[in-house]
Formats: C-alpha cells, structure tokens, sequence
C-alpha cells in the first residue's frame, strides 16, 4: 500500500487533545488577549502541562518527539482558535530547530532539556530593520574574541523574543562573505548588553509578542555556537524549510474556522425570506473554502511527510506556505463578506481571522520568496 | 486497592445524526468517551493518588470502544478491558456481561457515568451493583474511602444527601463529582504500551430494537410584544423560569 492517508491511532488522539485544549483553553480567551496585544502565559502553562509546548524536542532530551505530521496536526486545531496563540509555540519551535539540526549533543542537552521542564519560550532571529528577504544582507555583527564572540547590532519583528529563554541570533563576522560569513549564536536571556522592546500597534497575531532585539557588546561563549563559522545562513534557510510547514498548518485552521463561522451565519441569517446558504452566490463561496482547505490540509501533509522521510522538502514547504496562507486569507475574506457589516465589526470573529492570517503570507518567509525558491526548483530540473 | 471506571463510546453531542433504514447510523458522527464516564474515570485515578493501587477502565462496545479506552488510558488509567460487542444490548444485558469481568479483578469500588448519553438510560450502574450483588449510588458529587464503607454526597431532585456503604460498591456519577483531566500527550504516548485485554460478550440483549427516529423539535415561537415593559419583563422571567427552567 504506496500511498494511506489515514492517521494513527495516537495522532487521533493527538488530534482529539489539540480540538479540545483549543475549544476550551484557548476559544473563550482569544479575542480578550487580541484586545489587550498581551501575550497568554495562562495559555502557555496549560500547553507545557498537557505536553504540547516544545514538543518537537526528543524524547532524548525530555521532549516527546514530535514528527512534522504529528506537530500540523496539532497546528491545524490550535490556530483554529487563534493563530496568534499558536504562533507562540510555532515560533518557539522555530528556535529549537536550528539547536536540533546543528546542535552538539551538549548543545542540545543545555538548551533543549530546560525547555521540556518548565512553560518556557525559544526564539529564532534573522530578519534586521534593514533587511527581510535579503537573509544574507544582515548586517548585525560577531567579532570573535578569544573565547566568546562580541555581538552587536537590531534584530527585528523577533516572535517571543522578550520571553525566550534563549534565541537563536544569526550575524555576520564579516558582511562582504555575505551568506559565507554567517554565524548562529544562542544567545541567553538576561546576557548584559540584550535588551528585547515590544513591538505595538499590530494589526493582527496580537496575542503574539514581536520584539526589537538590541545587541551592544554582548558576550556571546564560543560554545554557544550552532555549527561553524560560515554555516550559519544554511542552518537558518533549512530550518525556515522545515517550519513554513506548521505556518501552512495554521492557515489550514484559520481557513476551516472561517469557514465554520461562514457557515453558520449563513445558515442563520435570512435575506428575501430564507437563509443566505439558499443562494448559489454564498453557496459558491463556501465551496470555495472548501477546496482550498481540502487541497491545503492535504499538500501541508505531503510536505510534512516529506520532511518526515527526510526527503528534500524546501520547495514543498514552499508550496504549502503559499498556497495554504492565501487560500486562508481569501476564505477569511469571504467570510466578512458573507457576514456583510457583522463581518466588519469585533463582536463577530471574522475580521480578526483576516487581520491574523494576514501575517502567514509574510513571516517565515514572504509568499514572494516562497515563490522564488519554488522557481528555482522548476528551473533547477 | 483496585478502581474500576466503566465507560462507554458516544457520539459527540454536537454531531449531527441520521436515519439510515430505521436505525441511527453512526458513521459521519465524532465519538467520544461518555463525558458522564470521564467523571467516574477521573475519580478512579483520584482515587488511586490518594490511596495507592490500580486504576482499571472496563470498556463495554464494539471494536471502536477501544479509542474510548486509550482515552481513559491517556488519561492516566493503568490497564484496560474491553467486552466486544458490535451491535446493540441493553443495561441489563451489558451489565450482567461486564459483572464477570469485574468479579474477577475483585475491585474495591466501580465508577461509571450517571447517565449514557447515547440511549439516555440511568440503568447502568444500577444493573451493575445488581448483577454484582453490591449496594449502588446514584447521581455522586463527592466521594470518601473510610476503610471498609466509603461515604458520599449524592444528589435529590431539590437538595443532596450524605450516605455511608460498605464496600465494594458501585457509585454513579454527576456533574460536579471532579474536574476531568485531559489525556495529555505523554499519557498518548504511555498509552500505546498499556494492555487492553480483549473478551468476547457471552451473552444476548434481552431488549431488541425495533426502529429509531430523531426527535423533531419544533419551536414554541412565543414572542412577547414588550408595549408594556414590565409586564413583558414579568412574562419572560415567569417562563425562563416556568417553561424553559433555566432560572
């Protein structure tokens, strides 16, 4: 049997977990956090106590392992509820990669197992003010000095980055090697020199913290380097290969719920004297939603299995990323159109859907870059 | 000292059901562990933390009861058993099948849910102390082991009563007995190793079922014209209270 679509018993589970913490731990508060930009540390702890937080780490270092599969699975229900939510663990996932791909054995014990003990963050810094897209342009230095590196520099729209117990900073030793001289460093928090300012004023993932991070003259042990010197722009382009795929995941959610919310209202709301489902015109909508989310709940799964197999998967996770954040935004989209001016005010969660999901085709890589590097996969055969 | 919860699959309150050839057909609904049942499943670990011994989830269904049981599992509870049986059996019948089971593993007291969700029936547990020849109560809200007798609070139409028995004994779950915990994801991955020990029903329901149908509710579309405010105000607290009984 080449190809089975179905999944495990345990995923079941897993899955059965994820609807119900997002149904009753996170639902009744998204919109309270989305109003107040504060991030849900009550949230936070209850994901540590059912298991869910970090749980990419492996058993090995007190984690529990968690595959792609099982981790878009997991994605999928949670951002359901609220993506903004979700981005925490997300984007917590995302600085515990590069640590598992690049990491010692030494490395992954002193970061990882802290992360498996308590609610605690990690955190994953590329893009500067300067410069997003361009990856290798960044310009925030490391001078090595005997046996630490001087840091210094701005990090910028950093998830989690003012909660982390660490983050993953990429700088250059020399900005003319470009990609060549870049280096991955774990920088803790509480390091003299780091400070992280919260970024306000979001339009939508409010629940999310986003920081500046300033780096003046932190000292940064040469042991808390990813890899060598020079590998760091590898270590973060195959890690954003590997974590667009939960980013896919979430849109998944955002897109069924809206299509949930669409649904109902429109099966509740009369117009010429019967619901609006009657009419082909929403009827044509909610079928819309419903291709996208059939298409990209099943290509994010492809693209996490993939990963999983450990095949080449930079282009497919590309895929899923783009594909799977603008079909969300669309059926976001049309959900406010169905719900007409309800749809435009809070008292009604669609326009928070739009406003959050907005950001999916941004961060983890533009949809514009996801396109770039799918190009080159065609042009490249 | 040996907890038994026995628990049922249901189908999920929200899911919608259909008629298929005069019988409710199941298989577009979500299924779960009797939320009744995960009361009496989350008071056998309690009960098991605070006294020591073993939690044991006795699971009455056809082949998909299972996930009910890895649930209870996940849950925290140590072994599971699980009486198969594809088709339909009444309380009485599934009772007396269950109550073999349980003699052997002679346990110090059976949990299971007040009410099935499913048939609606309150049966069970009461089937249950009969075919195990034990005392029962009804509707717990709060449970105490005291050496041999256990005592516990249990819910009256308009008020509770404390009650002492001697034990083993079966008790019947309410709202409010616990908080359920939620099977988290090492208790997932625990699960996969716990035994679930499989046994074939050997007996028959005593009850057949002959044809189902869904209640059709209609509304009552009463609607008050509120000209006079603090009549209208009067009106509808009278039927919240009188005919919707929610205040």
């Amino acid at each position: 049997m080449p190809v089975d679509f179905s999944l495990t018993e345990e995923q079941k589970q897993l899955q059965a977990l994820a609807r119900r913490f997002a149904k009753e731990v996170i639902l009744p508060v998204a919109a309270e956090y989305d109003e107040k930009e504060e991030v849900p540390w009550p949230v936070i702890e209850r994901l540590h106590e059912v298991g869910l937080l970090n749980a990419i780490i492996p058993e090995a270092y007190g984690g529990m392992g968690l595959k792609m599969l099982d981790e878009v699975i997991v994605g999928e229900e949670l951002a359901y509820a609220c993506m903004g939510i979700y981005t925490i663990p997300m984007a917590s996932d995302l600085g515990i990669t590069p640590v598992l791909l690049a990491g010692t054995e030494e490395q992954k014990r002193r970061f990882l197992t802290p992360l498996t003990q308590k609610p605690a963050l990690a955190a994953f810094a590329l893009s500067e003010p300067g410069n997003g897209s361009d990856a290798a342009a960044l310009r925030t230095r490391a001078v090595r000095q005997g046996d630490h590196y001087v840091l210094n520099g701005t990090k910028m729209w950093i998830s989690n980055g003012g909660e982390a117990e660490w983050v993953v900073v990429f700088a250059t030793v020399n900005p003319e090697l470009r990609h060549k001289g870049v280096v991955a460093l774990v920088v803790e928090k509480g390091t003299p020199g780091f400070q992280a300012v919260k970024i306000h004023g979001k339009m939508g993932q409010r629940a999310s913290g986003t920081y500046e991070l300033i780096f003046e003259d932190v000292k940064v042990p040469v042991e808390n380097r990813l890899g060598e010197e020079g590998e760091g722009f590898k270590i973060a382009m195959n890690t954003l290969n590997k974590t667009r795929i939960p980013v896919a995941a979430g849109s998944v959610g955002v897109a069924r719920r809206a299509l949930d919310e669409a649904k109902k209202y429109a099966k509740e709301r009369e117009a010429f004297g019967q619901p609006i489902a009657n009419f082909q015109a929403i009827q044509f909508k909610l079928a819309d939603m419903m291709i996208g989310i059939e298409t990209a709940r099943m290509y994010t799964y492809y693209a996490a299995w993939l990963a999983d197999q450990g095949l080449p998967h930079a282009h497919a996770s590309a895929i899923a990323k783009a594909y799977a954040s603008e079909i969300a935004f669309e059926a976001a989209n049309q959900a406010i159109q169905i719900h007409g001016g309800y749809g435009y005010v809070r008292e009604f969660p669609v326009e928070k859907l739009l406003r959050d999901v907005k950001l999916n085709q941004i961060y983890e890589g533009t949809n514009e870059i996801q396109r770039l590097i799918i190009a080159r996969h065609v042009l490249a055969e | 000292m040996k907890f038994v919860a026995v628990i049922r699959q249901v189908p999920d309150g929200e899911s919608r059901l259909k008629i298929q050839g005069n019988r409710v057909d199941l298989s577009g609904a979500t299924l779960i562990l009797d939320q009744m049942d995960e009361y009496a499943v989350e008071e056998t670990l309690r009960l098991k933390e605070k006294h020591g011994g073993e939690a044991i989830v006795v699971g009455f269904g056809p082949e998909r009861t299972e996930e009910a049981i890895r649930t209870a599992l996940a849950m925290g509870a140590d072994r599971g058993i699980h009486v198969v049986y594809e088709g339909f059996a009444d309380p009485v019948a599934v009772a007396e099948a269950l109550a073999g089971v349980i003699q052997e593993e002679a346990p110090t007291l059976v949990v299971t849910g007040g009410q099935q969700a499913d048939w609606d029936s309150q049966a069970l547990g009461a089937a249950l102390a009969e075919a195990l020849g034990v005392p029962v109560v009804s509707w717990t809200t709060a449970l105490e082991l005291e050496g041999e007798t256990a005592k516990a609070k249990h819910d009256l139409d308009e008020g509770a009563e404390w009650v002492r028995v001697r034990l083993p004994a079966v008790f019947t779950t309410q709202q409010g007995l616990n908080e359920p915990r939620y099977p988290t994801l090492p208790g997932i991955m625990k699960a996969k190793k716990k035994e679930v020990k499989k046994v074939a029903f050997q007996g028959a329901p005593k009850v057949e079922i002959l044809e189902e149908t869904i209640q059709e509710k209609t509304r009552l579309q009463k609607i008050l014209d509120g000209k006079d405010p603090v009549a209208a105000a009067e009106e509808l607290v009278r039927l919240l209270h009188e005919e919707a009984k929610v205040l």
